[in-house]
């Protein structure tokens, strides 16, 4: 139990007393707005808010997705590279650049490459296929978050491709050779011997991935529009306002959005472990 | 040698030493000490200036003009604290107020206006008043000095630079851009899919708004007299309906809009619009000498005014070196230095021709002004105060549910 | 074959691109619809940042100093607390594991003003070793998941069994705990690193603008919307993990 006090100590003592501080701060005793008496109201307040309920939908919407389609895909990567990665170990390092670059400067990027002027349709322009820029499809700011959606499954993608690597380096393909000369089937191997050897990672890394979409600020910021707008957005906005009485609305939003992950990691933790079974895994 | 030996004792002593058994000076106390003493204890000190560093001329300027003129003639180390966005600088020291940290702040002068200002001097973060006792303040008239968005300044902050908004056109598009309200609502309705704004709470699209509620409310001098609820909603009424109205006929339909300036400035560049705007003046020169414009955008004004502000330099409450601080403030809000700055950076220049002798005005006169930037007199000539913040929340509001919601 | 094939495609191209596109940008002028090429090209960026009045090169000291500190200490934190969590079991412990997890599943905003709360009360603002610690408050998550993922691959008999043919304790885990945790490890290593040099909200507020890192000039210059030099600050930033990704890709082979 001792090897576990370095880590608390640095995990419950710096966080959790921020995290209690934020709590006291928007129950009612954010000095610097003149309150000094407990409250809920910014609780009830955002609850009942159209903004906070729109945001909130689209905001599971968009993370939901973007960690199905990395999930996907990450694996999907990780499966057609494991031979190559075990030989060319460079081809990890290529996987897991896209995963340095700040989510910042890749909302940048997208901007440049899918806007109306972006470089896509530059080369829609060059073929001949579009002759003003309002005639490309709208990818970034548009209604159904295709930027914002596109700019995360870029990001997180490799990440889950790199954990997964990971894993697959460690263990081998033992067990797939074993279940070969049992004589399974390419799809019996990836079903029942590859699938719940990755599962752990997967299911630990998309559940990261989905929690920092959930409450990200400056990929929605950039790539999103203007309303409705992600949770992340929002409590960004109520926290920069230059009223200062908006500040513990901003904190209860946040604290909200705290509350929301943690409860739906515990469900799709709770899910996957039905699914998987009792495996020896780390969650 | 002298400057040498500064430096080392600096370097050893860093800043906290050598004042860790003295008292901070006092605003009370401030009153009471001749400018010269003030001068004297400051001198070897080192001075935390708290600025957004997103610009290149800028710190290229503080860099070097700026600290060295600062080192020689008073003996101070300026030491500048980046900042991507000044509400970080308020955030932490709302939270060392939170925290009781009164003493030894790490912040010795901050560049703030308007919002920030607000919020600051709502939550008591500043040290003063001190802006009327520096030597340096009489260039600057009660323009200036009196309020910042409509929150009294009180000698609170000092003033330090000027902005005012302008738009922006290519030249090679766009023959005769259109100088008033109407003229504009008129371009929008004939052209389509060629104009839109940054979205408020955007400082510039917020600015736009205000231009818009300025204009409907006829430039009432009531604006910049606290807030004004008739003449708000009189105002707001037409000033909203305007925006409904062109909304249809914006780039995207009004469907969406920019949520950066940047992102106007590239839809501007990239001809999906027609329109850029800015509080900058020299913004247009800036892009065009980076190569983010096309050399043939030029910038202009309405006829009736467009709005304009000042910046200023503050201390926060917390200071370690607030005799620092005062002498750094009144360093640079000389007319040596505004001709420095307007002179590296191309801002505007801000104290007006009535404070200046004879041979400064001709300095001031003679500053370098890039191809798309207006000259002084005709930004002066339409220069607007902003109406006061009361206006502003109120207005991004109904923007919110009038407009962008709808 | 083809699987494979489009695989490396992809990830070449995920990972080539945008370094192309952020090299491209950095060195464009006057590049405006409808040209699939830069008007004009200029070394303006590259000559700002080259230059001392960007103070890049005292940022980019203190931001590695930063994260190789972290990554040691998030490792040294995460390694004993992942081997418990991945071998015994004990009553609470999937709870446990998900309040360590708990700080990279809330969003930013709900901890970090609280936490510079909490450090301004202890006197750890402004200070480096303030910016490291509140560092660890992402790292050593990130750590552990890796550590205990790499854990549970390990039969902890393999250092029974080396122990009772009389191999010490350093050399169990020379030659028996390292090389089986090596790929895990690596990553996690990785991980640490990239967490606290990419670090922009907790450094501005701990760190108080006397601690400056690149991500603080990068985040500077995003918002004054100087596109070549945000460009080459970006290649700059993204140098360092690159190199890194690339040095530890070996450990990443099958250690079978």
């Amino acid at each position: 139990m001792l090897m576990l006090a370095p880590a608390s100590l640095v995990l419950m003592g710096l966080f959790a007393g921020g995290v209690a501080l934020a709590v006291l701060q928007s129950t009612g005793f954010f000095a610097p707005a003149s309150e000094h008496s407990f409250t809920l109201r910014h609780y009830t307040a955002m609850l009942m808010n159209r903004e906070f309920q729109l945001s909130l939908i689209l905001t599971i919407a968009v993370a939901a997705v973007s960690t199905i389609l990395s999930a996907v895909a990450g694996v999907a990567l990780a499966l057609s590279l494991r031979s190559l990665a075990g030989r060319w170990p460079l081809v990890n390092a290529l996987v897991q650049v896209p995963i340095a670059i700040p989510h910042l400067v890749m909302a940048v990027l997208l901007i440049n490459v899918l806007s109306q002027s972006g470089l896509v349709a530059r080369l829609g322009y060059a073929a001949g296929v579009v002759a003003l820029p309002n005639e490309f499809p709208v990818l970034v700011n548009d209604p159904y978050a295709i930027g914002v959606i596109t700019a995360y499954v870029l990001k997180e993608t490799p990440f889950i491709a790199a954990v997964a690597l990971a894993m697959l380096a460690r263990t081998g393909d033992e067990y797939e050779s074993l279940a070969a000369t049992l004589g399974a089937s390419p799809w019996q191997r990836l079903r029942h011997v590859t699938f719940p050897l990755l599962a752990p990672a997967v299911v630990s890394s998309s559940m990261i991935v989905f929690a920092f979409i959930f409450g990200a600020f400056e990929v929605p910021f950039l790539l999103g529009r203007p309303y409705p707008s992600m949770l992340g957005v929002v409590a960004q906005r109520r926290f920069t306002s230059i009223d200062l009485a908006e500040r513990p609305d901003a904190i209860a939003v946040s604290v909200l959005m705290s509350l929301i992950t943690a409860v739906l990691a515990w469900a799709y933790l709770k899910l996957m472990r039905n699914q998987i079974g009792e495996r020896p895994t780390l969650f | 040698m002298h400057r040498f030996a500064i430096l080392l004792v600096l370097a050893a002593c860093a800043s906290s030493c050598e004042r860790a058994g003295r008292p901070s000076l006092t605003a009370a106390e401030l009153r009471q000490t001749p400018w010269e003493k003030i001068t004297q204890v400051a001198r070897g000190t080192t001075v935390n200036l708290a600025m957004w560093a997103g610009d290149e001329e800028r710190n290229r300027h503080f860099r070097s003009s700026v600290s060295q003129s600062l080192l020689r003639e008073y003996g101070i180390v300026l030491h500048i604290v980046p900042l991507a966005d000044t509400s970080d600088a308020i955030n932490k020291l709302l939270n060392e107020k939170g925290a009781g940290k009164s003493r030894n702040g790490s912040i010795d002068v901050v560049w703030v206006n308007g919002e920030n200002f607000r919020t600051a001097k709502q939550a008591s973060l500043l040290w003063g008043p001190f802006a009327d006792l520096l030597p340096n303040i009489r260039y600057y008239g009660e323009d200036s000095r009196t309020r910042d968005f409509g929150t009294s300044i009180d000698g609170y902050e000092a003033p330090w630079q000027k902005a005012q908004f302008v738009m922006a056109y290519d030249t090679s598009r766009v023959a005769e851009p259109p100088r008033s309200i109407d003229a504009l609502g008129h371009w929008i309705r004939t052209h389509p899919g060629r104009f839109t704004y940054v979205a408020p709470p955007d400082f510039t699209g917020s600015a736009f708004l205000r231009q818009i509620l300025l204009h409907f409310g006829g430039y009432s001098p009531g604006f910049q007299a606290g807030f004004d609820a008739k003449l708000y909603n009189e105002a707001s009424d037409k000033a909203i309906q305007f925006l409904t109205e062109i909304k249809p006929y914006l780039w995207r339909r009004g469907d969406t809009y920019p949520s950066t300036l940047k992102e106007l400035d590239r839809l501007f560049a990239n001809n999906e619009v027609d329109f850029a705007m800015s509080y900058g003046p020299s913004f247009a020169s800036t892009r065009i000498a980076r190569g983010e414009f096309p050399a043939t955008v030029r910038t202009f004004l309405f006829d009736k005014g467009t709005i304009g502000n000042f910046s200023y330099l503050a201390i926060p409450f917390n200071a370690s070196n607030p005799e620092g601080a005062l002498v750094t403030i009144n360093h640079l809000i000389s007319v040596e230095q505004a001709l420095d700055l307007s002179g590296a950076t191309e801002s505007q220049f801000p104290i007006t021709p009535d404070k200046l002798s004879a041979n400064d005005r001709r300095k001031a006169d003679a500053l370098r002004r890039g191809p798309a930037t207006l000259s002084n007199e005709e930004l002066a000539a339409h220069f607007v105060n902003e109406p006061d913040a009361g206006y502003l929340t109120r207005l991004e509001q109904d923007w919110l549910e009038k407009v962008l919601r709808r | 074959m083809t699987a494979r094939r489009i695989g490396v495609a992809a990830a070449a191209a995920g990972a080539l691109l945008p370094l192309v596109l952020l090299a491209v940008f950095s060195f464009s002028r006057n590049w405006y619809w409808p040209h699939l090429l830069p008007g004009e090209w200029s070394s303006r960026a590259w000559q700002y940042l080259t230059s001392p009045a960007s103070d890049i090169a005292p940022a980019i000291v203190t931001s590695l100093w930063i994260a190789l500190v972290v990554t040691v200490v998030s490792l040294a934190v995460a390694l004993p607390a992942a081997r418990v969590l991945a071998w015994h079991q004990f009553p609470g412990k999937r709870a446990f594991f998900f309040l360590l997890m708990l700080p990279v599943l809330a969003p930013p905003l709900a901890s970090t003003m609280g936490v510079h709360g909490l450090f301004l009360r202890f006197g750890l603002t402004e200070t480096v070793p303030g910016v490291m610690l509140v560092h660890l408050i992402p790292a050593v998550p990130y750590t552990i998941l890796m550590l205990t993922g790499s854990f549970t691959r390990f039969d902890p008999d393999w250092e029974a069994q080396a122990r009772t043919l009389g191999a010490g304790t350093l050399a169990v885990w020379r030659y028996v705990t390292l090389p089986a945790i090596a790929p895990g490890l690596a990553l996690a290593a990785v991980f640490a690193f990239l967490i606290s040099w990419s670090q922009y909200l907790f450094t501005v507020l701990i760190g108080g603008g006397q601690v400056i890192t690149l991500p603080l000039i990068l985040v500077s210059f995003q918002r004054g919307s100087d596109e070549a030099i945000t460009a080459a600050l970006a290649l700059v930033f993204l140098a360092p993990t690159v190199l890194a990704f690339a040095l530890t890709a070996k450990y990443m082979r099958r250690h079978a």
